[in-house]
């Protein structure tokens, strides 16, 4: 498969499912934050922070909304997720499934276009949650295993590795007041926990579900387990040597050995540092499969004749 | 919608749906029956889902950079089946000249010696590379695609207006039109047969397949595309899709050794065959534009040391060249020692002093157009022009006479077309699309009908906002018969014995019934086998489901154990 393809695939990927964990960090925040004792500002700051985002001064729950949701001119917003999921999908048309491009491209001209009151907030983000969803089900529908899928799986797990670690850490971001339901909930695994779990429950077991249990599809192991899969598939159709997935593979067995063999305990304590190991790896491992997969082209450089 | 039709008022130009005296002609009565059914509201809501349909499935062109839904218009154009003869005729003809032309002029040129052109003609053609001299492609095919634009005048006939060899575009519309179609207007299809396009992708590949086979025996074709901001990016996808092969941009290109690669996932992989959508100016910066930044350096080298074939090859311009059009004629008498299928639009050339004094002093009334234009770009339409844009043209012209061609202002036919809650006149023209695999031509039947949706207005081309038409190709009577798969009529809702005129009477009497002449069965085939469901939903049988319903009743009580019923669990 081309390249610049598999590269493009990669993005999809990633960006749906951003769009969709978002989402999901988005509403379950706006639900928490009317419980909340302490400051709006500083809960929304920690927030953002969260996800990176630093130059919003004084933000309040509606800047949330506008940065994470709808402005198309913040990269972090559900908006420009999908503007950019589009945007690869358009180069990539046509070794997309027909039916895949038409969900995206739609989803993408329904976006709404300028700002609407928090009111309306639930509507959209369940609205956006569902066309992630859609997309994930006409993907597995419909495409074929081939480099293409397993590169869309990559990025899908890598970025579910990443958003479920912030999700995590978003629950130690309250103080004195037990939050994990509702981050379990924004995983769509509460019912699932509880089941699991029998209702005696505590944070150090929720934090062990969405880290550990590899049978609950958003926890992190079950992102780290999904890309370990897809390399050593991608490895193994590909015919190279496996130099080029030596590297992300390493690094994903490594970051899931340490949680796997970590006392709980001491993860729950250092929560904030365990998830950022967490995205740190994952970004490493982006960098990786970029350079080893994606292969940029050497730069070229012409000199005209007479000008040296 | 009766009143639709009857207000319906073709205007000065020759209507293709109606004639003088106001009847409908033959090839048009399914498509009038089923107007003449729907009302005015239904066809506002057929509309709308078309151009929604477009939308969502991202069916664009692009102008300056914006994606815009191609307007699709949802009266087609019908051509009866002994005309579409003609033009395919005529198409495939011009397509084998033009051929003959460039394999003659990039070699040594007998067509110069021998008097039917004169040099400058050639060696004053922007398009005409010295670089691709001498290369002999090695199935012979310049021409791989073709798009010959036609027209028909006031008086009826089909004239060619200008060829298309180089990189001609719009085939990705004549399959989405007709796939909208379809799901839009199912009457009109049932009633009669169409002649099918989706062929054209295996079609286009062969063609390409063929290209590249002399040197390999398995070729990789590619598609080469300028990138997602070209105006055509859809139509680039669309084939590379429907031909199963890969879509390339020139930076995921690599030549090496006069070879070409593609940078995969795995490594460099060879590629064979190239059809290319970039113009020739830009496909290689270094014989051509060296600022290019889509193209790929070291590719006509490739091609020079036969290392790839590009489809279309380089260098194809000299032959559609608006100047070169005017002889097309003589080339066709002069290679095929036949008579023009269809003739040319009259025309001035501009180099000639008579010919440029007699059109100076009409310019008002004349079209000028530039030689190597495409897209409608530099069209002066002189009754439309202000006195300042004819002085610009008149200085334009005497400064550079060989860049100006004059054609007088020919009323384009119309046919019927949906504005607004009517329908109204409005002027089309025809591009058939045509594909040499060295074995022959094939001409696609039907082609792109682009229509112009302002009043009046003469310029059809989609990058000046023209929409198109779904192009029908009426199937001749010997095709309907049933035995051939891709011609038969949508599938019948219920399986009722054929009626008896189907029951061929002389297969009856003594003798083994031939099979394929059977009436269809009486009994329904049972296919498949029986869908298996849950343990509630495998009710089959009534006894079943009585037999059930205590069960259920006590599914629903068991909700309210409160209420004193029995309940089995609580």
């Amino acid at each position: 498969m081309l390249s610049r393809i598999a590269e493009s695939m990669f993005w999809i990927g990633r960006y749906v499912e951003r769009a969709e964990d978002t989402s999901r960090l988005l509403q379950t925040h706006l639900r928490l934050l009317v419980e909340d004792t302490s400051s709006e500002v500083d809960v929304c700051r920690n927030l953002l922070g969260l996800m990176s985002v630093s130059h919003v001064e004084h933000p309040t729950h509606e800047d949330l909304l506008r940065v994470l949701g709808y402005d198309a001119k913040e990269p972090t917003s559900i908006f420009a997720c999908w503007a950019a999921a589009r945007d690869n999908a358009r180069r990539a048309r046509e070794v997309i499934p027909l039916s895949l491009w038409e969900c995206i491209n739609t989803t993408w001209h329904q976006l709404p276009s300028g700002r609407f009151r928090s009111a309306r907030a639930h509507t959209f983000l369940d609205w956006a949650r569902e066309r992630s969803a859609l997309f994930t089900g006409i993907a597995r529908g419909t495409m074929v295993r081939d480099d293409g899928w397993e590169f869309m799986s990559l990025g899908r797990a890598l970025e579910q590795v990443d958003m479920t670690s912030r999700l995590v850490a978003s629950a130690s971001l309250r103080s004195g007041h037990t939050s994990w339901p509702s981050v379990l909930r924004g995983c769509g695994g509460h019912d699932a926990f509880l089941r699991t779990y029998r209702g005696l429950h505590t944070d150090r077991e929720a934090a062990q579900f969405l880290i550990l249990d590899s049978r609950f599809p958003r926890s992190v192991m079950h992102g780290l387990q999904t890309a370990s899969h897809c390399l050593s598939r991608l490895t193994s159709a590909s015919g190279q040597d496996a130099r080029q997935s030596q590297f992300p593979t390493r690094a994903l067995g490594q970051l899931r050995a340490r949680l796997e063999y970590s006392d709980i305990g001491d993860l729950v304590d250092n929560l904030d540092q365990e998830m950022t190991w967490v995205q740190e790896v994952a970004a490493d491992v982006t960098a990786a499969v970029t350079t080893n997969f994606f292969a940029a082209e050497d730069p070229t450089a012409w000199i005209t004749e007479g000008t040296r | 919608m009766a009143d639709l039709l009857t207000h319906y008022r073709a205007g000065a130009a020759f209507d293709e749906m109606v004639d003088d005296e106001g009847s409908v002609r033959p090839s048009y009565h399914a498509i009038h029956a089923t107007l003449d059914s729907s009302t005015p509201a239904e066809l506002k809501q057929i509309a709308e889902s078309l151009a929604n349909d477009y939308v969502q499935a991202g069916v664009t062109f692009d102008i300056g950079g914006v994606e815009r839904p191609f307007p699709l218009d949802l009266v087609p154009r019908v051509i009866a089946s002994p005309e579409w003869e003609t033009i395919e005729a005529g198409v495939a003809q011009r397509v084998r000249a033009l051929e003959a032309f460039l394999a003659d002029v990039y070699s040594d040129a007998r067509v110069i010696a021998d008097g039917v052109i004169p040099s400058q003609l050639i060696t004053s053609s922007n398009h005409y590379h010295r670089a691709v001299w001498g290369v002999h492609p090695g199935n012979g095919v310049r021409i791989h695609v073709a798009g010959v634009d036609l027209i028909r005048t006031p008086e009826g006939d089909v004239r060619v207006l200008e060829d298309n060899v180089r990189v001609p575009s719009g085939v990705s519309y004549v399959m989405t039109n007709r796939s909208a179609m379809i799901t839009a207007l199912p009457d009109a299809f049932a009633n009669q047969r169409i002649r099918p396009v989706a062929s054209y992708p295996q079609r286009l590949l062969a063609a390409l397949r063929a290209a590249g086979q002399p040197t390999t025996d398995n070729p990789t074709v590619v598609v080469l595309t300028p990138g997602v901001y070209n105006s055509a990016y859809f139509e680039h996808t669309l084939l590379a899709r429907t031909m199963g092969v890969e879509l390339v941009e020139g930076r995921d290109l690599e030549c090496r050794r006069g070879k070409v690669f593609m940078r995969t996932t795995a490594g460099l992989q060879r590629v064979d065959v190239i059809y290319r959508r970039i113009d020739d100016d830009y496909i290689d910066p270094v014989h051509f534009r060296s600022d290019s930044m889509l193209g790929v350096p070291g590719l006509v080298n490739a091609v020079r040391t036969g290392g790839v074939v590009l489809a279309n090859a380089i260098g194809n311009g000299v032959a559609d060249d608006k100047l070169i059009y005017t002889y097309v004629p003589d080339l066709i008498r002069y290679y095929l020692a036949e008579q023009p299928i269809i003739a040319n639009v009259d025309t001035w050339r501009l180099e000639e002093d008579e010919a440029r004094e007699e059109v100076l002093d009409r310019l008002d009334e004349l079209v000028v157009k530039p030689v190597d234009g495409s897209g409608g770009k530099g069209i002066v339409i002189g009754p439309r022009a202000s006195a300042a844009e004819l002085d610009a043209l008149r200085a334009r012209v005497i400064a550079d006479p060989r860049g100006w061609i004059a054609q007088p202002v020919v009323q384009l036919s119309t046919v019927p077309t949906l504005i607004d809650d009517e329908l109204k006149p409005r002027h089309v023209d025809l591009r058939p699309f045509a594909v040499n695999s060295g074995d022959g031509v094939w001409v696609l039947p039907g082609g792109l009908t682009r229509v112009a949706l302002p009043e009046g207005e003469l310029v059809v081309n989609s990058s000046q906002g023209g929409g198109s038409k779904d192009t029908w190709v009426l199937s001749p009577p010997a095709h309907r018969v049933p035995s051939e798969p891709e011609e038969l009529p949508a599938a019948e809702p219920e399986p009722t014995p054929a009626p008896p005129e189907a029951a061929p009477r002389d297969a009856a009497p003594s003798g083994p019934l031939k099979l394929g002449r059977m009436p269809s069965p009486l009994m329904p085939l049972r296919l498949g086998t029986q869908r298996q469901g849950s343990q509630s939903q495998r009710q089959g049988s009534q006894s079943q489901r009585q037999a059930s319903r205590p069960q259920e009743e006590q599914q629903q009580q068991a909700n309210g154990c409160a209420d004193g019923q029995e309940a089995l669990s609580c």
